[in-house]
């Protein structure tokens, strides 16, 4: 019985992983004309680190509509609208998937005290839209967010995540 | 289908759809997804509870073929100010010592992007020290000044409109400066005292600040540490011969006491 289980698991996990959650999140950051502050190379690297994490997530929990993935990359207001994203299309059977994602972030503003900076992504990828797992429309978006993200304990967090049409 | 090109968040948006016959309608945007079956043709209302984020939204009708729109839900007019101040102690007398970030959202705490101007005024006691109209850029106002003269309470005011926020920053006494002692033998040794122990700027410095009290003499070095308290620090040094006692508390020194041998 065991058995048949990981096979089973092994066989989802093949199958997931050939859909967008598991497409590359390519993340470029810019930091050189934030103000006031200077971003520090070893904070550009973890912002970095922390904000492709975070789209990582999003596409993680907006395909298979859980919220485990919005845990540890996402504070405030972000994880608010994006828990309400995920439980409404569990209502819905709707799902997205954000396949070949690819972020151009710019850190606009980095606070005097580092305690939160501002980043200015423009985002390109496939958006996939699925009805029960049908797909029912897809197209390349490319999309300007504003986000706003917080130091916490051992990474930065997304604290605010909104599209914009332009900057 | 025809949907607005932009929304305000918040209020009630109307789709309009062409055709004869039924249709299912969706609209994906941030914290909402939602699906409907319509009659081409007619309108589709989004209730205000449907576009409280901030953000984009796309809504698709499906028939035979599915056709898509998209449009976005800005902010609506301030209705909070997040504030942030730092540090919440701070030395007198130091160049860009406090900054604050001011960050207005709306009631569905959407950022507000288009420019707000927002007032910061800092204030001692009853008098100003300090004030700066910002505007919003982004949705981030913010400002950088100097700690003030003198140890105490500063209030920090960030207002936009109607909103306002408040926050205290504890400006306290900076480094000791010219440290002075006085000293006398006792049967115990030599019982040494600063004066009150005050910054360039005259604050007291606050209790529990060490201050270094280092007796030389024939057999050698000791030093004791001591504590501010009450406003002087004390130490009792054992040192029966002729005495040569200085003082320091982090990068301040005092005065030499020298202190003749034990009668």
């Amino acid at each position: 019985m065991s058995r048949m289980a990981t096979i089973f698991a092994l066989l989802l996990a093949s199958s997931l992983s050939s859909y967008g959650a598991d497409s590359p999140v390519r993340v470029q950051l810019d930091s050189t004309k934030a103000i006031p502050r200077s971003v520090e190379s070893l904070t550009e690297q973890v912002i970095l680190r922390d904000y492709r994490f975070a789209w990582t997530s999003i596409a993680q929990a907006l395909e298979f509509n859980t919220l485990d993935p919005l845990e540890g990359a996402f504070t405030g207001e972000s994880k608010q609208a994006l828990s309400q994203s995920v439980t409404s299309q569990q209502r819905t059977g709707l799902s997205q998937r954000y396949v070949d994602q690819n972020h151009k972030v710019q850190a606009v503003f980095y606070a005097p005290e580092g305690d939160v900076i501002e980043l200015h992504d423009t985002a390109e990828y496939q958006l996939q839209i699925l009805d029960s797992g049908k797909l029912i429309h897809e197209e390349h978006v490319v999309v300007h967010y504003i986000v706003l993200m917080t130091p916490a304990a051992d990474r930065w967090m997304v604290r605010h995540l909104q599209a914009v049409p332009q900057f | 289908m025809h949907a607005p090109a932009s929304a305000i968040a918040g209020e009630e948006v109307t789709i309009s759809t062409n055709g004869s016959g039924k249709a299912t309608f969706y609209l994906l945007g941030p914290g909402v997804s939602r699906k409907s079956d319509v009659s081409l043709g007619s309108e589709v209302q989004l209730k205000a509870q449907d576009l409280q984020n901030a953000g984009e939204y796309f809504a698709f009708l499906c028939s035979d073929t599915c056709r898509s729109s998209s449009f976005y839900v800005t902010a609506a007019k301030p209705a909070s100010l997040t504030f942030l101040v730092h540090p919440s102690r701070v030395p007198v007398g130091q160049g860009d010592a406090v900054s604050g970030v001011a960050l207005p959202f709306d009631q569905f705490r959407n950022l507000v992007l288009t420019p707000e101007t927002v007032n910061f005024h800092l204030l001692e006691g009853t008098a100003s020290v300090f004030s700066r109209s910002s505007q919003t850029r982004d949705g981030i106002a913010w400002f950088r000044t100097a700690s003030q003269k003198s140890a105490g309470t500063l209030q920090v005011d960030a207002s936009l409109g109607d909103l306002s926020a408040r926050r205290a920053v504890q400006q306290v006494a900076s480094d000791p400066c010219n440290l002075r002692i006085k000293g006398e033998r006792t049967k115990a040794g030599i019982l040494v005292q600063t004066e009150p122990v005050r910054d360039c700027a005259g604050n007291p410095v606050p209790d529990g600040t060490i201050v270094s009290f280092t007796a030389t003499d024939g057999n050698g070095r000791s030093t004791v540490d001591a504590p501010i308290k009450q406003g002087v620090a004390r130490a009792q040094l054992e040192a029966p011969g002729a005495t040569v006692i200085s003082v320091a508390s982090g990068v301040a020194m005092g005065n030499e006491l020298r202190i003749g041998a034990q009668p």
